[in-house]
């Protein structure tokens, strides 16, 4: 599904970020992507989600190889792909419920064919009386499992988290993870940038670490 | 066609907010621009229509004038011209205007004082079937010979510079109209693009999500044409006021004499059935405008942000 080939990346004309990272990511696998702060975490999962493109190398994603592609056909690409940011990034006039259900919305499904699909996920993730909320009356926890469900509506082939159990108690976070886990069992391949490492040691998946710009995977 | 100028409503909320301080900005300032572009349109088609209407019946008409002039007969002369002037080719009729009918005449531009005192010319009205058939230069000719002191007026002279004038007067507003209108247009890219900047978060998040290009500006375009479309409406129901509240003014507010002149020059100041759908046009090019402007700096704002 995801092919690194000897990629680098640099912002301007700054020392590169991330050095020759090459590996593969199957599909319907789940990996944790691990690394101190200022590592390069952030900007391979921006690469991953193609808002980035890398300084050298190829990057291949869906058969596709995506330094080649133009900024539609990323766009389209960009629909297979699921994201939690670490700063919840919902719209704050848009209520619980239509922040959820935005990327139904981008794909022109009318409202009457999701609006159950949405509600039930909203209960699922605790958010079911929070519906027509808007974002600044929600706690943090409550923006991230908005954001995480957000993320999840349009079942991606990839899901993509950044941190996304920093402001969720830990009950919650482990309900959240579950839910991760139980999205991967039904086919989506899942990246979770994390420094819980409760998680690394609960869930034997293996872990994506990145040390001054380069990687290493540990099964 | 509708659904990319307006965007998809049907399919669900909308995605931009439907009011910000940056839009009731925009709505007040095309309201503003269409005001003054409806104006500067109507007093453009008031004196184009005015001079054409002036033009037009002053061609159809040459005037006789005989000055008073001792030892002559005024009636007796008035004879003479009537009947030179009906042997003339070209002429349908002509007849002696009566001393109270000159003073009418002059009384809009005179006012109420006594004209009786003044040496006032006697007036032969000339009606002519084809002004380009009849032949004025014989008839001059003529009216030189037989009367002293009577001269042909054709009025070429005044229509000359009448036409001048308005022709002028229409350049110089359709020039303010497309001053108006650049002006318009500039103001509606920096007012777009301030809106495009201050709604980037939303932009950003609907890259994220894989929202193309041609989606965002289609959720962008439905807002600034609803914005162009009310500010549009409030401009054009103002400049209508304008011009009722004006003849109204000329009507019923002003002194009778300056009120009788204003209305034989402009009517009663409206600018008629054509000059009221040129302001409804008027309106539907600003919206059109504001919709075309917003939509094309959407796109170039798009085309520069990162995906």
């Amino acid at each position: 599904m995801i092919e690194f080939d000897n990629v680098g990346l640099r912002y301007g004309f700054g020392p590169e970020i991330l050095k020759d990272l090459s590996f593969g990511i199957d599909p319907g696998s789940f990996h944790f992507l691990t690394g101190p702060s200022g590592a390069g975490k952030t900007s391979l999962l921006r690469l991953l989600l193609l808002s980035l493109k890398p300084t050298r190398g190829h990057i291949r994603m869906f058969g596709k190889d995506v330094t080649s592609l133009d900024r539609d056909q990323l766009l389209q690409m960009r629909r297979h792909i699921g994201i939690v940011f670490q700063e919840f990034r919902l719209l704050e006039h848009l209520t619980t419920f239509e922040n959820v259900a935005l990327p139904l919305r981008v794909r022109g499904q009318p409202q009457e064919d999701y609006r159950a699909n949405v509600e039930e996920l909203l209960e699922w993730v605790g958010l079911g009386d929070r519906m027509n909320v808007l974002p600044a009356l929600l706690s943090g926890g409550e923006k991230q499992r908005a954001a995480i469900a957000r993320a999840v509506i349009a079942k991606p082939d990839l899901l993509l988290a950044d941190e996304p159990t920093g402001n969720v108690d830990p009950d919650l976070s482990e309900r959240l993870l579950r839910l991760f886990v139980e999205l991967n069992r039904m086919g989506t391949t899942i990246i979770v940038a994390t420094h819980e490492l409760s998680f690394l040691k609960r869930f034997s998946f293996p872990r994506m670490s990145l040390i001054d710009g380069a990687l290493a995977i540990n099964a | 066609m509708l659904e990319a100028l307006f965007g998809s409503r049907d399919k669900g909320f909308a995605i931009v907010p439907q009011t910000s301080v940056a839009g009731r900005t925009l709505m007040l300032l095309i309201a503003i621009m269409t005001f003054l572009s409806c104006v500067t349109f109507g007093c453009v088609v008031l004196v184009q229509q005015s001079a054409v209407a002036w033009s037009a019946d002053v061609g159809r008409e040459v005037t006789i004038q005989i000055r008073p002039l001792e030892g002559e007969v005024m009636e007796s002369n008035l004879r003479i011209a009537v009947e030179l002037a009906e042997a003339t080719q070209g002429v349908t009729r002509a007849f002696a205007l009566s001393e109270a009918d000159g003073e009418a005449l002059l009384t809009p531009w005179l006012g109420d004082i006594d004209i009786a005192d003044l040496s006032v010319p006697r007036l032969v009205v000339v009606q002519l079937s084809d002004p380009a058939d009849a032949d004025l230069a014989a008839l001059a000719s003529h009216i030189a010979d037989a009367i002293p002191g009577a001269t042909l007026d054709t009025h070429a002279l005044w229509r000359q510079q009448i036409n001048a004038m308005a022709g002028t007067v229409v350049v110089a507003g359709l020039l303010v109209l497309a001053l108006i209108l650049i002006a318009t247009a500039l103001a509606i890219v920096f007012a777009t693009r301030g809106t495009m900047s201050s709604n980037r978060e939303i932009v950003d998040v609907l890259h994220f999500i894989g929202a193309s290009n041609r989606f965002i500006a289609t959720e962008f375009q439905g807002r600034f044409l609803s914005i162009g479309l009310r500010g549009g409406a409030i401009g054009g129901v103002g400049a209508l006021l304008f011009f009722l509240a004006a003849g109204f003014v000329t009507g019923a507010v002003l002194p009778s004499p300056s009120a009788t002149q204003l209305t034989i020059l402009f009517d009663r100041f409206l600018p008629g059935l054509t000059g009221f759908v040129g302001l409804v046009g008027v309106v539907v090019l600003i919206a059109a405008l504001t919709a075309v402007t917003s939509r094309l700096t959407v796109q170039r704002f798009l085309a520069q942000v990162a995906p």
